[in-house]
């Protein structure tokens, strides 16, 4: 796992997409932190947890996209798929890749608590809290997105069903939140992504709503080592 | 050491291996030949684990590709028809990672130094893989099959892209790799096959029409008793002399030289040199004819058709 891992991560830097991705990240962040901190003195910078949340829908499936498909098309899953280690643990390599790279990304955003620190006093819980669960989100954004990714041979095919489900995790309880029908809306509610992050923002860490992450991301892992595998019997 | 059994591997409705089984032994190294899409790199890719048979089963080293596919994979060393490089690595830091991946235990440096001593790699180890000419990806697909020495190697069209040059410095590369190791490599270059295997398959349609000696297929199944002889005199003159011949069935003369066939099993030899002799007609030249491992090919195949 650890020789995909290291060979994954160098990728992402030598074909460029690492570096745009962190680049872009950046300055979507920025411009929302200088809009609302700058702009209208804004003292709290949590709402950029928000934006970071919606922003991802539209990076990490561009960012995962080729994380399959690459393989397929240069027909290097014939050297892994044929190496002695499971696939799973191919998976699991790429995944913590990409993990790595997005919290390389995070780690850019480290200077708006910083400031907060320097000239307030904010809750340090909170903070803390939701970097831990902007982290847990990433990691079932990743694993979405490399399940898409391992669907198609397509780049572009994989990066719109990634942001398209996405979407859909996310926005699921706005869209069935006015229904009559109370199980529908219940069941909306208890798989968006939203209503699972709300918690962390105001600061509550509750220990269903890591598992809600971990098990998202656990499933779609699940899926892409399936659809891997099912592929030598096509 | 490779042992295939009933193997069967259909893509939707159209079956590209028809149940096809053998063996191969230690030190073996054995040429799989076919036309394309005869089902040779079908084949090697479920003997790696690559794909998964419809049907039948296979086995490395005692250990079988599915249900060991781990143990299995350990013994192999896989150069697939289009050498599975990472364009963005140079051929250092690609021999790098597959050690790793194939977590090898030979010291790594005095490893990876020696593979590409043998293959001819050790003065682009710098470079990156996407700058290097065919020859040399090619070269660098092979390496990659070479760590972690394992005891079997299937390779796929291995001298595809090389001049010719390189192609007998691979070809006996292979023969000296096959001194100690299981090889199988697949091939439609038929003097690829005669240079380095000691033994034949040959695969037509998703089915074993051969499996012989190389020797063994080119005289016997050959099925005909062939010379050729070269005599100084009138052609017309000769044809009859040595249709007189004991033994000898048919006369053809063909650009200067004459091919008689002769029956089966008969040495004619001493009969044709005393004939021409006593006619006169001196013999310049005389040697049973080979059938080319071609006209075998040709003809084995084609008959797979026909059934």
């Amino acid at each position: 796992m650890t020789a995909i891992y290291k060979r994954e991560l160098r990728s992402y830097f030598t074909g460029g997409i690492g570096y745009v991705y962190c680049a872009v990240f950046a300055l979507v962040m920025n411009i929302v932190y200088c809009m609302n901190s700058i702009g209208y003195y804004q003292s709290g910078f949590l709402y950029i947890f928000n934006i970071m949340l919606i922003a991802m829908i539209l990076l990490i499936p561009v960012m995962t996209m080729r994380i399959w498909s690459e393989e397929k098309k240069q027909k290097t899953d014939q050297l892994l798929l044929t190496a002695p280690v499971t696939t799973m643990q191919i998976v699991l390599g790429k995944f913590w890749a990409a993990m790595t790279v997005f919290i390389i990304s995070l780690a850019l955003t480290l200077v708006y608590p910083l400031l907060a620190y320097l000239y307030g006093t904010p809750e340090p819980a909170i903070t803390i809290g939701n970097y831990v669960a902007i982290i847990l989100a990433a990691g079932a954004y990743i694993a979405i997105s490399q399940f898409m990714s391992s669907l198609t041979e397509s780049q572009i095919v994989s990066a719109l069903l990634s942001m398209l489900t996405l979407s859909m995790f996310f926005f699921l309880n706005l869209i069935f939140t006015n229904t009559d029908i109370d199980f529908i809306s219940k069941i909306a509610s208890f798989l968006s992504i939203i209503t699972r992050y709300v918690n962390f923002y105001r600061g509550i860490f509750s220990f269903s709503d890591v598992v809600y992450f971990i098990s998202l991301t656990a499933v779609f892992l699940f899926f892409t080592s399936r659809v891997i595998e099912k592929r030598r019997w096509s | 050491m490779i042992k295939i059994t009933n193997l069967t591997k259909r893509y939707g409705p159209k079956e590209a291996v028809r149940g096809i089984s053998f063996e191969v032994k230690k030190g073996e190294i054995v040429g799989f030949l076919g036309p394309n899409g005869a089902g040779k790199s079908t084949t090697m890719n479920v003997l790696t684990g690559y794909l998964s048979a419809s049907g039948g089963s296979a086995s490395i080293a005692g250990f079988d590709v599915l249900d060991d596919a781990i143990e299995a994979r350990r013994h192999i060393g896989y150069l697939p028809e289009q050498p599975p490089l990472y364009f963005d690595m140079t051929v250092d830091e690609y021999l790098n990672f597959v050690y790793e991946l194939k977590s090898a235990k030979q010291p790594r440096n005095r490893h990876l130094d020696h593979i590409c001593e043998l293959v001819g790699l050790s003065h682009v180890r710098r470079r990156l893989i996407r700058n290097l000419s065919k020859g040399y990806k090619q070269r660098v697909g092979i390496a990659q099959a070479l760590v972690g020495d394992p005891d079997v190697l299937i390779l796929d069209e291995p001298t595809v892209g090389l001049d010719p040059n390189q192609i007998v410095e691979i070809r006996n590369l292979i023969k000296n790799l096959g001194e100690t190791r299981t090889v199988i490599l697949s091939t439609h270059i038929i003097p690829e096959v005669a240079a380095v295997c000691e033994r034949v398959i040959v695969i037509n349609d998703g089915l074993i029409v051969a499996d012989d000696k190389t020797e063994n297929l080119m005289h016997n199944i050959g099925g005909e008793n062939k010379f050729s002889a070269q005599v100084d005199g009138d052609p017309a003159k000769i044809v009859d002399v040595l249709r007189g011949v004991e033994g000898v069935t048919d006369v053809a003369y063909d650009n200067g030289s004459f091919i008689l066939t002769a029956d089966e099993g008969a040495d004619i030899r001493k009969n044709v040199f005393y004939a021409a002799a006593e006619a006169d007609l001196p013999l310049l030249s005389f040697a049973p004819v080979d059938v080319s491992l071609e006209a075998v090919f040709a003809r084995l195949t084609k008959k797979g058709e026909e059934k």
